[in-house]
This record gives structure tokens, sequence and C-alpha cells, in this order.
């Protein structure tokens, strides 16, 4: 492990509160740690005002609120919409390697984050490079003390307009000045008010001490791998309860739980090549995690496909027709599709705007269908990462079947309207501390046209058959991916996938490669599905953009392609470690006489 | 472990320590203990210590056995894990917003390739970090150690190629400064520390004392905070020196802020460092003076302004004093070497200063980690052996007003081939020449009397109506708390909005004109823990004009009310 390795396990282990992504082009998906509790029931919503009183931190947001509302109404210019978001978290992490304890954590913090828009709907304050002056945030005390609490916001609530106003009148006189833009949309959509108060606390007490032996036992089993250099397990469990009140009459409290289990572990290949294996789990709480049986059998998974994939020829370019597993393909979607339908992407000048005009359009092949519905909870007893009942500015969860058979009809909306779609969904989403942008929950893709999954394999072999091809892919599953949405990067997408094999049409059993990335642009790729597998996969991840990480589920079936570009993998050049690892000083790493590449049975 | 290969690993380092003709290594157990005495002493003291046992065992394979084709193997191999315990808590308003505590175990390794002379200590050679188990398991420890030495040894490589080439540009050095120094070998195991405090007592006093804000309503923004942590330091190189030491830092840190009518900014952060939580002020005297404190900035709000520049006689209280010291004086005494092809001797206001005079004739200056107590005060500077295993010595850094040293640790500058144990690293981080325990003094101290009667004097001589005192400072030596003394009747006027022009190494060297004879002992902890100990200083000219600030706006309405 290196400095960069040391200080991407701190990031990871504390990222829920230490990590603030900058906006960046690149809009990541990752099956490793971050933590995000998955929402876990339904609120009560009951609309009263007694609902409010009866929870002290809710009734003095509301009194501060109402006191900024009705004292800045006098300054000019004045804001016309104030939020107050409160985040209660309450963290345990718990990292172990081998058998010793790394991290033994347990941090509670409470925050605010204040929404000021000051101006109009119509133009305000965080409008186009102005975005960032429409929050504010800060420590709040983590127990009850209205005292405080109330001179806390009030501090953040003054600082919030000093910035918003400057930035307002930055707004205005660019607007004057430049170009008029193409998107006229309002800033600001007009909502219905929501109240809904929910602020019975999860119970997320477990045993602490038995799960710091289990994370023992299960770190330690890697011991036994000389191929497996380094490893980790990591145990998170939290309660996030989150408390909103806006100047528009909403007030929201949702309390939220879950706990995550993740198992990372690394290899080195003979050139240098590094081989990375993660497994996640999340569970509402940690009881819902798999027992110590099922942790240890995927230890033992993992270092087999780690040994399998040390000793895997490297992949070469290649461009033809692949398979990719329901996983493999809900991440080709979250990517390739899923970003590029987020509202705000189709206002935003910088923006590519892949399907900003093809509303009404088709844009996949007629047999798929795609939605993002929040509310949905599980999937065949899955639990989705991307539930959720309001989004971060207190709109409810909606379904939104962003394409019907193949035409695309919505996009994923907050409430930054952009032309032709003037409401939010409730998909504005955002990590505390970021301005929420449209975002995806659950994106399910569905399809007409599905064989049953077993003779998925027999499709490709055909199609590679068919075009003459000395071999087809097939992704078994992947890491994540990343994309690029902006316009002055070329319009790209890269999935990074772990076990990939070569699928022969003359019966020599498949072959596992290594160092393979899907490449590609989105148009040109999304036509090429030929037909889809009868069940749906689900991907469960922490998704990275503009306004921060945040958890989501992507759900697709298997899926054939009729061509698929990969190219070689960029990677180190560092050999693998010298001397034998402690307590195997015997032997030899990846140094197994008679060893050949691995063959699925 | 096996006994035997630790045997031999220590007499390598024996040999080391006689080969190059230096003073054997003391034992803490029997001072007048030989090299051999140390060793033995260190291995037992080792023997229970899983930690430095995974570290040693570790430590002999690496250097036994670490070798690639090609590539030369280590001269030298270091690691040091740092074992940090620590309680953060903070809050604000009478309430805590943040009450964690942490254990952390950092180590780095540094392999060096090459030899003394010129080695691969550049770039990406310098060493790697990381986290290692916080429990005693020793495979689990081993291997976190192995896998970073592995990586430390392939950056060792590729950075001593890299140097080799780009030292290719430039002309031979003819008097070339060797890479690494030589040094004894060292065995000091000292018992663990562990961090001890009542975690809710401190809440309730951080609590308490923010509560003041109840009774300042002029006043802004009212936090404190604490910050105690107990530090065990594991060092073993393959010269074979061991050593485990410990200390403990408590810090408790009272703010304040507001603005005045016309709008400036007005902050006050006191703090109180020592080397143990019990050694703090009590809560009534924290209590006592953080009230204090926001009197001074109730009385900042209605004080008037420095509107015209002055140019005349300051006095520096020792609170004052101190900074100026450690920032003009610590910081530029420590010697580093320069880049490859860079001739100058090391960086800082002094790198050309050596053996030339940089204060009056009555300053002296020294840094002693020896020195554990002055005044009854333990000393949070101090320590025995620095984090690359030598043992601290006192150093006089300016004589009579002349340079005569600089802090150094193993990497050797012009003029000085040799550490003075003043090589120190924050967890995890590389060494570097650090202060320890400052201490600055003169030949012809003054009594504060005689101090204040020169100020006045030297004020009328020039026809002012008054002069300056400097009691305390803030950021950038920018007053906090600053007074006009009136010569006629002596009374004293606060006023804000100042800054001082040119407050530099050269205002110390011809306009310090004489020293106090209370020196103020500053435990302060600015990544590493130090010690400032520093009387008043009096200025026989030094400017002081209206700061360059701007005024911020009012709040746009009033803060709640506050509830009783």
């Amino acid at each position: 492990m290196n400095r960069k390795q040391y200080s991407k396990f701190l990031a990871k282990g504390l990222s829920w509160f230490a990590l603030r992504l900058r906006p960046a082009a690149s809009l990541l998906l990752v099956a490793q740690l971050a933590m995000f509790p998955v929402a876990s029931a339904a609120s009560d919503a009951s609309k009263s005002n007694a609902a409010i009183s009866s929870d002290s931190i809710l009734s003095t947001m509301q009194t501060e609120l109402m006191r900024a509302k009705s004292d800045l109404a006098k300054t000019d210019p004045a804001p016309y919409f104030m939020s107050y978001t409160v985040y209660d978290q309450d963290q345990v992490i718990i990292a172990a390697s081998y058998g010793g304890l790394l991290s033994d954590t347990a941090v509670r913090r409470r925050s605010a984050d204040v929404t000021m828009r000051v101006g109009t709907p119509q133009l305000d304050n965080t409008h186009g490079q102005g975005r960032a002056s429409g929050m504010m945030s800060g420590p709040l005390p983590l127990n009850d003390a209205p005292g405080a609490e109330s001179r806390v916001l009030w501090e953040l609530t003054d600082r919030a307009y000093k910035r918003a106003v400057p930035s307002y009148l930055n707004v205005k006189t660019n607007t004057a000045v430049q170009a008029e833009e193409e998107d006229k949309s309002p800033d600001f959509s007009s909502e219905t008010t929501t109240v809904s108060v929910d602020t019975k606390l999860r119970d997320l007490s477990f045993d602490h001490g038995a799960w710091e032996a289990e994370l023992r036992r299960v770190s330690g089993a890697f011991r036994n791998y000389p191929d497996v250099y380094l490893s980790t397990v990591i145990l998170q469990v939290g309660t996030s309860n989150s408390r909103m009140v806006s100047s528009e009459g909403t007030a929201i409290a949702t309390p939220n739980g879950s706990a995550r289990l993740v198992m990372e572990a690394q290899t080195r290949a003979d050139d240098g090549m590094d081989l990375l294996r993660v497994e996640t789990f999340q569970a509402p709480n940690p009881g819902g995690l798999p027992d110590e049986k099922e942790l240890m059998a995927k230890v033992e998974k993992m270092a087999a496909d780690l040994k399998a994939l040390r000793n895997a020829p490297v992949a070469e370019p290649y461009a033809g027709p692949a398979l990719l597993s329901g996983r493999a393909a809900a991440v080709f979607f979250h990517e390739v599709l899923g970003h590029r339908l987020e509202g705000h992407r189709q206002r935003d000048e910088e923006e590519g705007q892949t399907f900003t005009k093809k509303v009404g359009q088709a844009v996949l092949p007629t047999f798929l269908s795609v939605a993002d519905d929040p509310t949905k909870r599980d999937l065949d007893g899955v639990k989705l990462a991307g539930t959720y009942a309001f989004d971060s500015e207190g709109v409810p969860a909606q379904r939104v079947q962003v394409i019907q058979d193949g035409i695309l009809k919505n996009f994923l909306m907050s409430r930054m309207p952009i032309t032709g779609f003037d409401k939010s969904n409730g998909h504005g989403r955002n990590q505390p501390g970021l301005m929420p942008t449209g975002r995806q929950g659950n994106l399910i893709v569905s399809s007409t046209q599905a064989v049953p999954e077993p003779d998925m394999r027999q499709g490709l072999i055909d199609e590679v058959k068919k075009q003459g091809k000395p071999y087809g892919l097939y992704f078994d599953d992947i890491q994540g991916g990343f994309t690029l949405t902006t316009r002055s990067l070329p319009q790209a997408f890269q999935v990074l996938p772990v076990i990939v094999y070569k699928v022969y049409p003359d019966g020599r059993p498949d072959e596992l490669v290594r160092g393979v990335d899907i490449v590609g642009t989105p148009l040109a790729a999304l036509t090429r599905i030929i037909t889809t597998g009868d069940k749906q996969h689900v991907f469960n991840g922490v998704c990275g953009a503009e306004s921060g990480s945040v958890p989501v589920s992507a759900i697709a079936p298997a899926m054939l392609f009729s061509e698929m570009e990969v190219q070689k993998r960029a990677h180190g050049h560092d050999r693998p470690p010298i001397l034998p690892p402690p307590g195997l000083e015997n032997t030899a790493p990846g140094k197994v006489p008679g060893q050949k590449a691995m063959v699925r049975p | 472990m096996n006994l035997t290969k630790f045997a031999s690993l220590m007499t390598v380092g024996a040999l080391a320590a006689a080969l190059f003709s230096v003073p054997p290594a003391a034992a803490r157990a029997d001072e007048s203990a030989g090299g051999d005495a140390a060793a033995s002493y260190a291995r037992a003291a080792a023997k229970g210590d899983p930690l430095l046992e995974a570290l040693l065992t570790e430590l002999e394979r690496s250097t036994s056995k670490l070798k690639i084709d090609q590539v030369q193997p280590p001269y030298y191999i270091e690691y040091r894990v740092n074992d940090v315990e620590d309680f953060n808590a903070e809050a604000a308003f009478g309430a805590i917003r943040e009450s964690d505590k942490s254990h952390i175990r950092i180590l780095r390794v540094v392999v060096r390739i090459g030899d003394y002379k010129q080695d691969s200590y550049y770039n990406q050679g310098v060493g790697s970090a990381s986290i290692v188990p916080l429990e005693n398991d020793p495979i689990a420890l081993r291997r976190q150690i192995w896998l970073l030495t592995d990586e430390a040894y392939k950056s060792a490589a590729d950075a001593y190629a890299e140097k080799l080439s780009a030292l290719k540009q430039f002309s031979a050095d003819p008097n070339p400064v060797d890479d690494f120094s030589h040094a004894p070998v060292v065995s000091v195991v000292d018992e663990p520390v562990k961090l001890k405090m009542e975690q809710g007592e401190w809440n309730k006093t951080l609590e308490e004392l923010t509560s003041l804000y109840r009774d300042y309503p002029e006043i802004q923004l009212v936090s404190a905070s604490v910050r105690f942590n107990a530090v065990n330091e594991y060092f073993v190189n393959s010269e074979g020196t061991v050593v485990r030491q410990g200390r403990t830092t408590a810090t408790v840190t009272v703010s304040g802020s507001t603005q005045a009518e016309d709008g400036m900014r007005l902050n006050r952060n006191p703090f109180w460092t020592e080397a143990r939580p019990e050694d703090l002020p009590s809560r009534d005297a924290l209590l006592k003076q953080s009230k204090q404190m926001l009197d001074t900035l109730k009385a900042l709000r209605a004080a008037p302004i420095v509107e015209e520049s002055y140019r005349g006689p300051v006095l520096f209280d020792p609170d004052a004093a101190d900074d100026i010291v450690a920032g003009l004086l610590g910081a530029n005494l420590v010697g580093r070497k320069p880049q490859p092809g860079r001739p100058n001797r090391t960086s800082g206001a002094f790198a050309t200063s050596y053996k030339t005079r940089v204060l009056p004739k009555f300053a002296t200056l020294l840094d002693d980690p020896t020195m554990k107590q002055f005044d009854g005060k333990n000393l949070v500077g101090s320590f025995d052996v620095d984090s690359e295993g030598v043992k601290a010595r006192p150093v006089t850094l300016v004589q009579d007003g002349v340079l005569e040293n600089y802090l150094t640790g193993r990497q050797p500058i012009r003029d000085l081939p040799t550490s003075n144990g003043h090589g120190r690293a924050t967890p995890g981080g590389a060494p570097v020449p650090s202060v320890g325990v400052l201490f600055m003094k003169s030949s012809e101290p003054e009594p504060p009397s005689i101090l204040t009667g020169t100020l006045k004097h030297m004020a009328s001589e020039q026809n002012k109506a008054y002069a300056y005192r400097v009691e305390t400072l803030g950021p950038g030596n920018s007053p906090r708390l600053l007074y006009r003394v009136y010569v006629n009747d002596g009374h004293e006027e606060l006023v804000r909005g100042a800054m001082f022009n040119e407050l530099d190494v050269r205002a110390l060297r011809n306009d310090l004109s004489a020293m106090g004879d209370k020196p103020l002992v500053s435990n302060r902890m600015t990544g590493l823990p130090q010690t400032i100990i520093c009387p008043s200083l009096l200025f026989d000219e030094l400017e002081v004009k209206r700061a360059d600030t701007t005024k911020e706006k009012l709040p746009e309405y009033p803060a709640p009310a506050i509830r009783k």
C-alpha cells in the first residue's frame, strides 16, 4: 500500500463527512465505499404543524427560517426562497486487513445546509456559474440545544445572503452582456409543498465486538493466498436522518439507516498490471448482511478469481460481438444513457446535450424501455441503493419513464427547469453541502425481446459465426465506469470490466483475459443491442458527479451487442513484490510451476 | 521471532557505531552501558512489544534479502511507526458540535540505495507511508511492513536513476556535501504513553466556556476546542538503532469573533498547550481568561482605529515576542539541503548568514530539546531522540548576535556534516530539521519597569505623545492587542486596525534595542510540539500603520434572542 492508497483509504473510510467532490467532467460509478444511507421506510405523511413542533430541531429550524424570511424580506435584493436542511449522521466504521483492525471509529456529526435564492424564480443568483452561491453549510450542535442551533443557523443564513447578493448582481450583468442563452427556462420551478414528518430513529444497535472479531477472521482468511497482496474488509454502519424546512412551507423529516460491507482484494500480474476484486453488500441494518460462511466463500472466490486473472493473457484491442452480463449492462446504461438524461445537462451550454433535442425520437431499439424509479425498494429480494422517499429539494420521489419502446420521453428533473419540462420529478439529489442537480436513483432497463438467459451464450456464438469473427467477448463482472458529457471533450464512456472471457465459436473452452476496457460513443453503442436476457440484475453503487456522491442502483438484463469496442487498459509497470508475504516465506508468489491460463468450466 | 537473527542485526549496529568512532549509544536503563549492553537492553524491551518485533523481523528480512537484478541492494532501511491517539472536541454557543476519539498507526518506510555520499533520497525516494493495524497480530502487521518496504525499494531505485541523470546537467561540485550523515546507534525503549482524559468533563468545560456568549451580546461567535493526543513513536533502522518513545500534548483554544460598528472584523483565539491535560488551567481559570478575552474583544469594538502611520519605539510583551522569535528566527535557522545543482547552504532568510551578525550583540539563541522544564513548567518541545533515531543535542544557534549553527537532521548541509538531533517528523511525514525548545535570552536583561521607562523615554526624545506596546499577535504577526502608552502620564489606550511594516530579520538585527528579564514559556502545537522561551522585546524603531482591511457588512438582521 502506498501513500496514494493510504489517502484513498482515508477518503473512503471517512468519505461520508470529509469527501467533497469537486465538479467533474467525468461521472463516476463505483461499487466501492462511500457512506450513504438506503432510505428504509416510508414517511408518515401526516400534514400537521403538530408533527413539526413535536420535533425540537425541526421547530427550531422552522422558527429561525420564518424569522430570516420576514427580516430578509426588507433587504434589497431580497431572497424569494430559502431552505434549511439538517443532516444527522451517526456512523461506525471498522476496517480490517489480514486479521488485524486498521481502523475502528465512531463519529457523530450534525450539519446544516442553507439554501439561498435571491432575485426571482425566472433569474436568480444560482444561474449559470453562480450555482455554488445557492448554498452555505456548517456544523450544528450534536445534542438538542435550540439556543445554539438557532444562532448557527442565523450566522449561516447571513453568510449565505451576503454571498448570494453579489452573485445575483453578476448574473444580471452577465445575462445583459452575453448572447442570449438557447434555453430560456426559469432558474427554479414552482412545486407544491410537502409536510411529512417521521423522526423515529432507526435502530442500528449491533454487537460491535462480535463484528470486530468477524472482520478479523474474514480479513485474516486472505492470509492463505500468496497472490493477494493487498486486501481490506470494511464495515460501515450508520444512521442518517435528514430534516428540511423551506420558506414555501415544506417540512420533511426522514430517518435513514444502512449497513454496508465492502471486501477489496488486489494482486499484481508479472507485467505490473494491478488487478482488483471488490464485493459490496448492502442492507438496512447489520443483521441483513451475509453471514460469515457466505463471506468466507466470497474470500475464496475473490482469491481464486485474482489467481486466475494474474495468469490470464492480456486482451488485444477488438471490435466484435459481445455479451454483457446483467450487472455489466446495468453499469453500461448508467454511464452511457443515465447521465445524459439528467435534466440540468440539457440546458448547460458546456454540455454535449446528446439527447436534448431527441424527445419523441427513437434513441434505443424499440424492444427496450428505461425508467428511473426511486420509490422501488427491492428487486427479487435485493435492496436497491437508490431508493428514497423525497429528493434533496423536498419533492416526492417519482417513477419516471424516460424511454418507452425506444422513444425518448422524459428527463431526470430537479427544480431546475429545461425547455419543455418545467417541473421537478423528484430527482434533485446531492450529498450534504452541494447544490442538487437531476440525478439517477434506481435506473431500470426492461426489454420485450428477451431470451432465456442460459441461451444468451449461444446467441453470442451465432453472432460471432455470422460476422466471421474469431471470437466474441463475454463480460461477466465489472468494477464501474465513467463518462464524459461536456462539449470540450469527446463524448465518450468507459466501463471497467474485471472478469472477461473470450468465447470461441469452435467449441474451445472460454478463455479468461485481463486488461480490457469497453470504450465507445453513446449514440452508436446504444443502437447495437440485438437481444436481451429474461432476468434483471442489480448493480448497487455510489455515483459521483457535480452534486457529489449519491447511492444509486442500475438494473438491467444481460445484453447481446452486435459490436462492442475494447481497448487495452493503462496500467503501472512495477513488478509484484520481490519477497514472499510474511507467514508464507517459503512460497514464491505467482510462480506456481506448470500453471496455464485458467479456463471457465 | 528468531533470536539469533536478531542478535546478528544488533551486531551490525554495534559495528557501525565502532566504525565511525562515535560515542556508543546509551540505554535508558543504564546510562553508562556500552553499545552491546544498549543493544541487549533494547532487544529485551522489544521482546515484549509485538510491533517492535514485527518491525525488526521485517527489517532483518528486507536487509538481508531485498534485491532486484540490475539494481543495487539497499544500504540503509528505516521504519518509523507513529501510534497516534487523538481526542478532538469543539463547542460553540454552549453546545458540543464535535467530540471524537481516534486511533491510527502510520508507518513510514525509507529505503536508500547508493551510499552515504550519494543516494536515492530524492523525489519519490524519500519514503512511503501507509496505515498499519492497530492490533498486534504479527502477520497482519508484517504484511503492511513488507508491502511498503517493497514499494519504497522500487521507488528508491527509480529515484536514484532520476537523481543521477538530473546531476548530469550540472558540473561536478568540487566540495560535495554528503546525502546522508553517519549517526551513532541509539537504543532507547521507553514506556509507551496513553491518552488519558475525561471526555465528558471536557465536553462540559467547552460548553461552559462557550456559554459565555449569553453575557456578551456584542460578540458574534464564541467557540472553543480541545485537542489532546498521545503519540508513541517506534523507530528501527538497519544501522541497529531501536527507539520507542512517547509524548502527549493537550491544547485548549477559545475563540471569539465580532465586528466593530464600522464593520471591521475583530478576532481573538488564545490557546493553552501543555504536555498533559492535568497541566492545563483549571476550568475556573479558563473561564476567567475567556471572559477577559471577550472583554478585550468588546473593548476593541469601541477602540479607535490607527489612522496615521507611526515610526518609533515599540515594546513587544513576551506573549507577542514569542511569535516573532518562532516565525522570524526559528523558521529561518533550519538547515535544509538545496536541490541538486544548487550552490546555497540552506534556504530561508539566513541562508547566507553563517558566522555573521543576525541579532544585536546582547542576544543569544539556543535550541535545547533536552531541557524538560523551565520555571517549573513542562516543555512540550522537549524530546530525547529525534524522528531519525538521533539523540537530541542542545544547539547554540546565535551567540552574542552571531549565527553559529543551524538545526540539522541527518541530511548534511555545507559546513554541518552531522545531525544535531533535530530531524523531527509529523506522523507519516518526512523528517525535517525543526525547532524543539527555542530559548532567546539577553546578556543585559532589563526588568519591565526599565523597559517601559525606556519606551516612553525614546518616544519623548522623538517628540511623540505616545509609544506602542503589543500584548499579543494574530496571524501574519498582525497585532491583536495593541496599546498606545502615553508619555505624559503613562496611561494606555487600546487601538485597532493596525499592522507592522517591515517587521523582519533586518529589524531584529538593527532595531532590537533591549530584552526583558522575565521569559515566558510558550508551548505550542504547530504540527509538531514546540516550545519558545522568550522575554519582552523592545525595538527602537518600527513602523505601525493602518492595516489594509476591508470592512464587511454588519449582519443583515439581528441574532436570535438569547434564551437565558
